[in-house]
């Protein structure tokens, strides 16, 4: 099967290197899409002849993994794997989120929660209330739908690359589960940001995220 | 309406119009976006000439003082366009997108054809 990782990566100089380290090691095709960073990401890709987009502006998370879905698209892949420029999420379980899609389902989330209790934090609060709304929209019961972490099959990549409305990670699964679309969890570690500043740093964004993905679950999806 | 209010309505409405056309002249102003205020300004020109149409729109809203039917219009308007807006945004937005990847890839393209011819 066809492989392509999609690596994002805004201003990740410091995680970069090892992360890309280990998935060529384990002999994925892998893309890594510059958002306009302002350290020296971009230097260290040139230099290490890295497979890379330089992006011209800052698209954000969502752009720029259509960026990336688009790629896929074009170059004709079978399943895109996503995994975050911060080394958060260990390319170790790729191969678990691929044997699911070869096994025939058509996205696959690296879930943190399959297995495990889900702590009690402001942020898991959130995941909650979201795994709750689209249990009423679609009657599905998903652990982890914040996960950043997933593979896509075929037919989703050239879904998700040519539509506007996939807010986030969230409510593309709704859509997915919604359509009668195959969607599995897959039990993953992360591990906490290597270095760098997530986004949910500004809380105002995050009540804005969690709105614009709660009101896209219940309307839109 | 009080004649002082049809006089700064008409004053406004011509200097909005004036204010118009010169920025498609100066060419701030793409054509195809400048009918909607055009036809705004024309709007109010009218309204200011001749207010008596709303005397009885307001009677048939039961709004006491037509002057607020001009506001209601207004704002209603105002939302319109605003909306407009929005939606223009959501679809550059989604060009930006397609032209930023289109642009990334070339840019890749090139990088490795550069490339190759160094070596």
């Amino acid at each position: 099967m066809k492989t392509l990782v999609i690596i994002p990566a805004y201003n990740e100089q410091d995680n970069l290197l090892s992360l890309i380290e280990d998935i060529r090691n384990r002999g994925y095709d892998y893309l890594v899409i510059n958002d306009c960073s302002t350290d020296g990401t971009e230097e260290l890709l040139k230099e290490n002849d890295l497979n890379h987009f330089d992006l011209p502006i800052n698209l954000g998370i969502a752009g720029v993994t259509r960026v990336g879905f688009k790629y896929a698209k074009d170059h004709d892949y079978d399943c895109a794997v996503c995994v975050d420029g911060d080394g958060q999420h260990p390319p170790k379980y790729i191969h678990d989120l691929i044997s699911e899609i070869e096994k025939g389902n058509d996205y696959v989330v690296g879930s943190r929660f399959v297995d495990q209790k889900k702590p009690v934090t402001m942020r898991m609060l959130g995941s909650r209330l979201l795994c709750f709304l689209i249990k009423v929209k679609t009657g599905r019961s998903v652990k982890d739908p914040t996960s950043g972490m997933r593979a896509l099959g075929k037919k989703v990549i050239g879904q998700f690359a040519d539509s506007m409305n996939f807010y986030a990670e969230p409510d593309a699964l709704c859509y997915l589960l919604h359509k009668g679309l195959k969607v599995k969890e897959v039990q993953v570690e992360m591990k906490e940001r290597e270095a760098g500043v997530s986004y949910f740093h500004n809380p105002f964004k995050s009540i804005y995220y969690m709105m614009s993905v709660c009101l896209s679950i219940l309307f839109v999806q | 309406m009080s004649s002082s209010l049809r006089l700064g309505l008409l004053l406004a409405s011509v200097l909005v119009l004036g204010l118009i056309l010169y920025s498609i002249i100066k060419k701030y102003l793409n054509i195809k976006y400048s009918i909607v205020w055009i036809l705004w300004a024309l709007g109010s020109l009218l309204m200011a000439i001749f207010p008596e149409t709303f005397y009885g729109l307001s009677d048939l809203l039961g709004i006491q003082l037509p002057v607020n039917t001009v506001f209601l219009i207004m704002t209603a308007l105002l939302y319109a366009l605003t909306f407009y807006v929005y939606i223009m945004i959501s679809k550059h937005n989604e060009q930006i997108i397609s032209l930023t990847y289109e642009v990334a890839s070339l840019k890749k393209e090139l990088e490795e054809l550069k490339k190759k011819n160094e070596r």
